[in-house]
């Protein structure tokens, strides 16, 4: 049973990283260079012209729809990073391969601890409620952020984050399996909850990055977000019904 | 004939929250290796998915 789950899960989480890097490298990578630039504007800007920073100036006007790779070169990080342009995508797409597989191993783990038979129609409901828990609803309290914009310390955003996830996959469960008034009550209280104690204050000093980049990156975020989780749902049931199929025969089908 | 098929339930129940917790377990794993480790290395290479699939950053 975990080979099974474990192959499906593979097979769903690589659909899905594929579909979510192409819409990842089309719409939010050019959205986060095109940010980075005026992030990195706001950290020279007092110190003197370098030749690095002087390219990023020359380069900070609205051409936001292609990749510059003086860019994210010019950052001064004495940490290991990907070089800019095409080892950028590939780790980008590695890393979205890496959580898919690993979202797709929780969604195959919720079906089955619900007792749920794994088909697309299952698959997208769960999907779905993945969806709501990790994407949307931390998502109300901490908005998707482009680099550049100011926050609250980074630790606090990430235990509000998994508390949020994981208190309205919770609540998600009571209200959509458990069904019962009080355990409706309780879920309807647990997704509530994380937004009444609020999230960490984010900083509302102004930014030089224009407020429609921020917007648009919040908006096509939660839609790569969406098409990721829809697409991870059915692929899922898919791969799990025909992974049964080889296994068992024919009589499965 | 009943303890059997209770001993099989119990197996394939065995069976299925292993297959569970594994599931879990590894997906956590990833999941936090994408979204949250810390390391610098692994935050770089993971910069642009981390933003987008707006896991906390920076």
């Amino acid at each position: 049973m975990i080979i099974r789950l474990v192959s499906a899960a593979l097979v769903a989480g690589f659909l899905a990283a594929v579909v979510a890097t192409g819409l990842q490298l089309s719409l939010t990578s050019p959205l986060i260079i095109a940010a980075e630039r005026y992030e990195m504007q706001a950290s020279h800007a007092p110190a003197l012209l370098s030749p690095a920073s002087l390219i990023v100036q020359v380069h900070s006007g609205h051409d936001h729809g292609e990749k510059d790779p003086s860019v994210s070169g010019g950052e001064t990080a004495p940490e290991w990073q990907p070089g800019p342009g095409l080892p950028r995508m590939a780790f980008t797409a590695l890393a979205t391969l890496v959580g898919g597989v690993g979202y797709a191993l929780l969604l195959g783990a919720v079906l089955l601890a619900c007792g749920r038979e794994p088909t697309p129609e299952t698959g997208l409901r769960f999907a779905i409620a993945g969806f709501l828990a990790v994407a949307l609803a931390p998502a109300v309290g901490l908005p998707p952020e482009l680099p550049g914009m100011d926050a609250a310390p980074l630790a606090e955003r990430q235990f509000w984050w998994v508390m949020t996830a994981a208190a309205t996959a919770m609540g998600l469960y009571l209200i959509a399996i458990r069904r019962v008034p009080i355990a409706i009550a309780g879920g309807l209280v647990l997704i509530v909850a994380p937004h009444l104690a609020g999230a960490p204050e984010t900083s509302h000093s102004a930014s030089a990055l224009p407020p429609g980049y921020a917007a648009q990156f919040a908006a096509r975020s939660l839609g790569i977000a969406f098409v990721f989780w829809t697409v991870l749902g059915l692929s899922y049931g898919w791969a799990w019904a025909m992974l049964g199929r080889k296994a068992t025969g024919p009589a499965h089908a | 004939m009943s303890t059997n098929t209770l001993v099989l339930a119990g197996t394939r129940t065995n069976e299925r929250l292993g297959a569970v917790l594994m599931a879990a377990f590894l997906g956590l794993g990833l999941v936090f290796m994408a979204g949250f480790a810390p390391a610098m290395a692994l935050h770089n290479a993971a910069h642009d998915f981390r933003h987008t699939q707006n896991f906390p950053c920076h």
